[in-house]
């Protein structure tokens, strides 16, 4: 494998694709590389990085939005942010899961990353305002914009974050941002098992204190834990978390974390940090109706998997040996949501679906979509599916 | 008028034999004892929506009550190839129903079931035709709502609302139409039904459901919709404050962004607006002020009390002429009466209204409308100025009279100079209302020839045929046929 | 919204009047949502704006009126619904009402419509005529399912069966014209209409009202003149009878204004208030035009005049809950909607309102008759709503919804029989039957 391109300008970018479109040779499509592990493997004979393509190109704090190009580290775009009182909705997860490294902006959009305020703040992908990308032909084309509602068009940042650089290569994104909680507190109750857990999340979020976070750890150490995240005004965390207390009194007995306590809490289940798997081991996260959450952990446990509950019960991040027969029970146990293979060797990654498979009709119009973004099929080839 | 393409000939001459087919396809509903409407007379009601600026009755309308009679349909319009607009409420500002003369409307409203709500996993599942407040409807005895508000949610489907990725007064805080879906049934010109998402959070793959959501018709027919319903606030309070010029609002608006507090709703109306809107609800607008806004905020009452009361400090250096801070829930209901009230009650004043959509960054409030202003006395035309100030989604209303050809021509000019001017500042053409046919031969003020190409390249993976909602979205010129 | 009429046709007073109310129009489609036949039928020609796009059709044309729009006019309810959903103020009553007189005057009607319509534009708007008719329906009662077939006439008889009740009441002493007098201090003096139908079915509805009043310190004034309001005629588009009916009952009271003066015209069937306080509308070009705006203004729901005289009651609260129905031409018609529910409130009971308070119950003056099918769903889905709130009794402020609601799991029973009752008046039969239970 030679070099990879690292093109500055996006100019770049469109004649490195532009080239391979001509030459109708694929190209693996990434940012600083650092989920390599996550999906099928590319085969390309390059690889094209975005990383060279750094900087934030404009940040209006009181608009509340933020533009970057594609290869600025992510550390860097949530500095700025921290250094207005500002922050990412979407609380994406950092490189950790995959051994580390810079992740970049651009890294995190197209593969549609969301941490725990997906619940109450939205995805990583519902704040893209606006991207600049090249599509499989080398062309620079542009979707939404700068401003906070727009629906000119057909909505291509939605399908472009998520889609893994295989409809194109994103090198400018545009993003709403919000300010930063004042602060942020923690109610952890010690509940029976995850399903009395999750039935303390729905309870929470169906409360009217604006629950922020709700995760659920089976195998704390205390024994299994939920967890409730509530981040506003000072003086409005401690009435709602208290509030929230009372509500949440059947439960089990609880305690009230501080903002120090939350923030480390909330950025390890951001990371999958709880599973602390070996670097062997395989990593996926499914997404599921959040009372099927506890039946998916259970059945996972069956298979000699682990696993812990986010976004109320419906995220599912689970850890255990990188074999066909795991895979296979996370599979079964996420019908009929969704898994996605985070993290797994290679000869694992290339031997099975690493998400769901599309009934026909929609497996054909996912053929027809991408054909009419990349004819010649150069843009991290089978990286999603095998074939596309 | 509206340019539309040619009708097909071979479909034109065929209008009977497709209206039988189509009554065999759909059965006769039992009240109405009908659900194909081909007769002239009772075509030209449906020959319009929202905009009826433009009218142009279809060759049928069908009024199926099943996702599977949508398919059929659907099935058969593919085979002959029949052009399809689907219609909900009929509420589009864009003209996003517009029919064609050769096209059969396909009218979801008879689709209004509400078919689950789980409170635990905070989703309902309905049906197209269900309307966006009816939902709230179905769920708020337990305190729960549907958040997307667009000011026609006592009358527009929540299948439009899909389809328009519609917005509202609070997605402020909580977002528009495409991020409060879960699933969507969706029916393909084909007359596939394929179920897109479901119960659980982004599905991985291709984001089908962001794609969808905000097509206006390209791409399929949506026939029920997973929707996530939220739990409300313990209480939300809205405020008044009036100032005596635009500029002092729109530094106002600046302000409370700037200073950490977003409101769940921070909205704009300038001195015909307030006056129009006032004779409607009787909310207690100040009819001395140039503009106002109206500043919603949630929580408990000690919550509100500490916002409202820092709106104010933040507001009273910009010397408003009036601040008034709702005492009760109906001073809050009249208040917001007044807002979504707001286009129709403008047909107090004036005979009709062009409502233009475009979207701005909210820097540029004073001078575009100031330039609005200009533009204004330069055509002749009245414009009533309401929108979403905190996302600076506006909603300039463009006052003429239909009944004088002139007058209409000139509302047409006067709201495509204001839509350049919102792409020229760093905006957009529409924030919410979408394209339709009203904005269709814009986008090229927005977009490149390329990106108008990628875009009518996706459209084609779905509908090769363009036989989906045709003369929307796209410049006419260059529209595949 | 855009119309097209010629300078001729604009010349007539009634297209131009219909113009002006077309040009208000623009066509954003909030009334929809809370039509009624919309909502069971699902087709926008069953909603106003459809409706009103075909009756703009209709008399742009200047043509007849064709089977296809006679339809969709005739499945209107004139609940007036839209009237209160939308912001522009179309005053769609009178454009509706203007295409149903247009109606009758340019399209034949097959004959078994054209005959039920004339016999209950003969029959309910005369007391006399409307007691032997129910006396002998009452009688014919347990027939109702002997009548065959399902041709719209044998559902419209049907419905008429089921709507007579199993006993039709003597004629009631108290209703005789004459001054009743106010006992204690006169504090004023009002007219009430004692109106025709409901004189037949529920003679006590007028004798709570006269007797709460004349308790209250007013003299109550029945004309001998007066009778049917004319609403019943009007809303079938049969202009002369309404007018005359109308004209009727403005002489009479205008004649009472000028002699001795009202504080009031009392009206106690909602559906009669509406139209009385649209007289001075519907002469507005006839040479009693003053008379009928004088008339129009002192008319009064009986609950808002109770709410301006300052009702008290004077029994201890009953124990009772009360699903208040408000009935459209009361809410919709005349937007009289805070007064009957404080004021029972006041009187002590536990009063609750139904969801969708704003949908039609179905009764809407003769369509219950004529449009059986659908009054019926909407008397079936308004009884469910009501019934869900648990309630001792339903209350209502007109007659038309108390004949359609009764029959149902919970006793009807008008505004003003309890509010007389805990004013001193005696125990409603209604009132009896949810406290025996």
């Amino acid at each position: 494998m030679s070099a990879p391109l690292a093109p500055a300008e996006e100019a770049g970018v469109a004649a490195a694709v532009a080239e391979a479109f001509a030459a109708n040779a694929p190209l693996a499509v990434e940012g600083a590389g650092t989920k390599r592990a996550m999906l099928r493997p590319v085969q390309a004979a390059r690889t094209l990085s975005t990383r060279a393509l750094a900087g934030i190109t404009l940040y209006r704090p009181k608009e509340l939005v933020i533009a970057a190009r594609a290869g600025t580290p992510l550390a860097e775009v949530e500095a700025a942010l921290a250094a207005e009182g500002q922050m990412l909705i979407a609380e994406p997860p950092s490189a950790a899961p995959w051994g580390g490294g810079a992740a970049t902006l651009g890294g995190v959009v197209a593969a549609n990353l969301s941490g725990p305020r997906r619940i109450s703040g939205g995805a990583m992908r519902d704040h893209v305002l606006g991207i600049r990308f090249v599509n499989g032909r080398g062309e620079v084309l542009r979707s939404g914009g700068r401003v906070l509602k727009n629906v000119t068009g057909l909505d291509l940042c939605k399908l472009l974050a998520g889609s893994h650089g295989t409809l194109g290569v994103l090198t400018e994104i545009t993003l709403k941002v919000l300010p930063r909680p004042e602060t942020a507190a923690t109610l952890v109750i010690r509940v029976a098992d995850a399903a009395a857990g999750v039935r303390a999340l729905s309870a929470g979020l169906g409360s009217p204190f604006g629950v922020s976070g709700a995760a659920v750890l089976p195998d704390a150490a205390e024994g299994p834990l939920a967890l409730l995240r509530i981040e506003d005004f000072a003086s409005f965390v401690a009435y709602r978390i208290g509030r929230l207390r009372d509500l949440l009194l059947p439960f089990g007995e609880s305690r009230i974390a501080d903002a120090a306590e939350t923030d480390a809490l909330w950025a390890a289940i951001r990371d999958g940090a709880p599973l602390a798997a070996g670097p062997e081991e395989a990593l996926w996260r499914a997404s599921v109706k959040p009372t099927d959450g506890p039946r998916v952990l259970a059945a996972l446990r069956e298979a000699g998997l682990r696993g812990y509950l986010d976004w109320g019960g419906g995220l599912v991040w689970i850890a255990g040996p990188a074999t066909a027969a795991a895979h296979a029970a996370v599979t079964a146990a996420a019908s009929p949501g969704s898994f996605t293979l985070l993290r797994a060797p290679d000869a694992l990654r290339a031997a099975v679906p690493v998400i769901p498979e599309e009934p026909p009709p929609l497996a054909a119009l996912s053929r027809r979509v991408k054909a009419a973004l990349d004819p010649k099929g150069i843009l991290n080839p089978g990286r999603m599916r095998a074939g596309l | 008028m509206i340019r539309q393409p040619e009708p097909k000939p071979e479909v034109l001459s065929r209008r009977d034999e497709i209206v039988a087919a189509l009554r065999a396809l759909v059965p006769p509903h039992p009240l109405s004892g009908e659900s194909v409407i081909a007769d002239p007379l009772r075509l030209k009601p449906y020959e319009t929506d929202g905009l009826s600026a433009y009218r142009q009755p279809p060759l049928a309308v069908v009024l199926p009550s099943t996702t599977d009679e949508v398919a059929s349909v659907l099935r058969f319009c593919h085979a002959n190839g029949v052009r399809v607009v689907p219609r909900g409420a009929g509420t589009s500002l864009s003209g996003g129903a517009l029919p064609m003369a050769d096209s059969v409307v396909i009218g979801l409203m008879r689709m209004n079931r509400i078919l689950e709500v789980d409170f635990d996993n905070r989703l309902a599942v309905v049906e197209a035709g269900v309307t966006n407040i009816g939902i709230t409807r179905a769920v708020e005895e337990r305190g729960f709502f549907y958040a997307p508000d667009p000011s026609s949610q006592l009358a527009c489907m929540i299948g439009g609302n899909v389809m328009m990725n519609s917005g509202g007064a609070h997605c402020l805080k909580y977002g528009v139409t495409a991020n409060n879906l879960l699933g969507l049934t969706f029916v393909t010109i084909e007359g596939e039904v394929l179920r897109l998402g479901g119960a659980h959070l982004d599905a991985a793959g291709y984001d089908w459901l962001g794609l969808v959501t905000g097509s206006e018709g390209q791409l399929g027919v949506v026939t029920e919709v997973t929707v996530r319903i939220l739990r409300g606030p313990e209480g939300a309070r809205a405020m008044l404050a009036a100032f005596g010029s635009v500029e002092a609002a729109g530094r106002a608006v600046d302000a409370i962004i700037g200073s950490g507090i977003i409101p769940v709703a921070l909205e704009f109306m300038d001195r015909p607006c307030i006056h129009a809107c006032e004779a409607f609800a009787h909310a207690g607008y100040p009819l001395d002020a140039e503009a106002m806004l109206i500043i919603e905020v949630e929580g408990s009452v000690a919550e509100q009390d500490e916002l409202l009361a820092r709106i104010r400090d933040i507001c009273a250096p910009l010397n408003p002429t009036s601040m008034k801070i709702a005492e009760s829930a109906e001073q809050s209901a009249a208040i917001w009466k007044g807002r979504k009230g707001a286009f129709g009650a403008i047909g107090r004043i004036s005979p009709d209204y062009l409502c233009m959509d475009g979207t701005i960054p909210t820097s540029e409030l004073p001078g575009v409308l100031t330039r609005i202003g200009e533009m204004s006395r330069r055509y002749g035309l009245a414009v009533a100025n309401v929108f979403h100030a905190g996302d600076g989604n506006l909603h300039p209303l463009i006052m003429f009279d239909a009944n004088d050809p002139d007058s209409l021509r000139r509302a047409e000019a006067f709201g495509a100079e204001i839509l350049k001017l919102c792409v020229e500042v760093g905006g957009c053409l529409t924030g919410e209302h979408g394209v339709g046919v009203e904005k269709r031969d814009l986008m090229g003020v927005q977009f490149t020839a390329r990106e108008l190409d990628q875009q009518r390249a996706i459209k084609s993976a779905f509908d090769p045929g363009w036989l989906l909602n045709p003369s929307k979205v796209f410049p006419l010129a260059q529209a595949a046929g | 919204m855009q119309t097209s009429f010629t300078p001729e046709q604009l010349r007539d007073p009634d297209i131009a009047e219909s113009n002006r109310i077309l040009r208000t129009c623009v066509h954003c489609g909030m009334c929809t949502a809370t039509c009624p036949t919309f909502l069971l039928l699902g087709d926008e020609l069953d909603s106003p704006r459809g409706r009103i796009y075909l009756i703009k059709d209709m008399l742009e044309s200047g043509r007849p009126a064709t089977e296809e729009v006679v339809r969709h006019v005739d499945r209107c309810l004139s609940c007036l619904s839209c009237m209160t959903t939308c912001p522009s103020g179309v005053n769609y009553m009178h454009l509706v009402d203007h295409a149903r007189t247009y109606i009758e005057d340019t399209y034949a009607r097959p004959w078994p419509d054209r005959a039920m319509r004339r016999l209950l534009a003969f029959l309910l708007p005369s007391v006399w005529r409307f007691r032997v008719a129910l006396i002998g329906a009452s009688l014919a009662r347990p027939l109702a399912r002997l009548i065959p077939g399902r041709s719209a006439t044998a559902e419209r008889l049907r419905a008429m069966l089921r709507l007579a009740p199993a006993h039709v009441p003597g004629p009631s002493a108290m209703e005789r014209p004459g001054v009743f007098r106010a006992q204690g201090p006169r504090k004023g003096r009002v007219a009430l209409l004692v109106g025709c139908a409901q004189q037949v079915l529920a003679p006590s509805i007028n004798e709570a009202t006269i007797r709460l009043f004349t308790r209250m310190g007013y003299d109550v004034v029945v004309r001998r003149e007066q009778g049917c309001c004319g609403a019943l005629t009007h809303h079938m588009g049969m202009r002369a009878a309404a007018m005359r009916a109308a004209r009727a009952n403005i002489l009479a009271w205008h004649d009472e204004i000028t002699r001795e003066g009202l504080d009031a015209i009392l009206i106690n069937a909602s559906g009669c208030g509406t139209t009385v306080k649209d007289y001075g509308h519907m002469f507005r070009q006839e040479p009693e035009a003053a008379a009928a705006a004088a008339v129009s203004a002192l008319a009064l729901d009986v609950t808002e005049a109770l709410w301006r005289f300052g009702y008290r009651p004077t029994r201890e609260p009953p124990g009772l809950t009360v699903a208040y129905h408000s009935a459209c031409s009361l809410q919709h018609g005349q937007k009289v909607t805070a007064e009957p529910v404080a004021l029972l409130r006041r009187a002590g009971f536990a009063v609750a309102t139904p969801k969708d308070a704003h949908l039609c119950c179905g009764s809407a003056g003769t369509y219950n008759i004529l449009q059986p099918v659908i009054a019926g769903r909407l008397r079936a889905r308004k009884l469910a709503a009501l019934e869900a709130l648990k309630p001792d009794l339903i209350a209502a402020g007109n007659i038309g919804c108390l004949t359609q609601l009764s029959g149902g799991a919970v006793p009807t029973v008008h505004t003003i029989e309890l509010l007389d009752w805990m004013a001193g008046g005696p125990q409603p039969a209604a009132g009896g039957a949810a406290r025996g239970a």
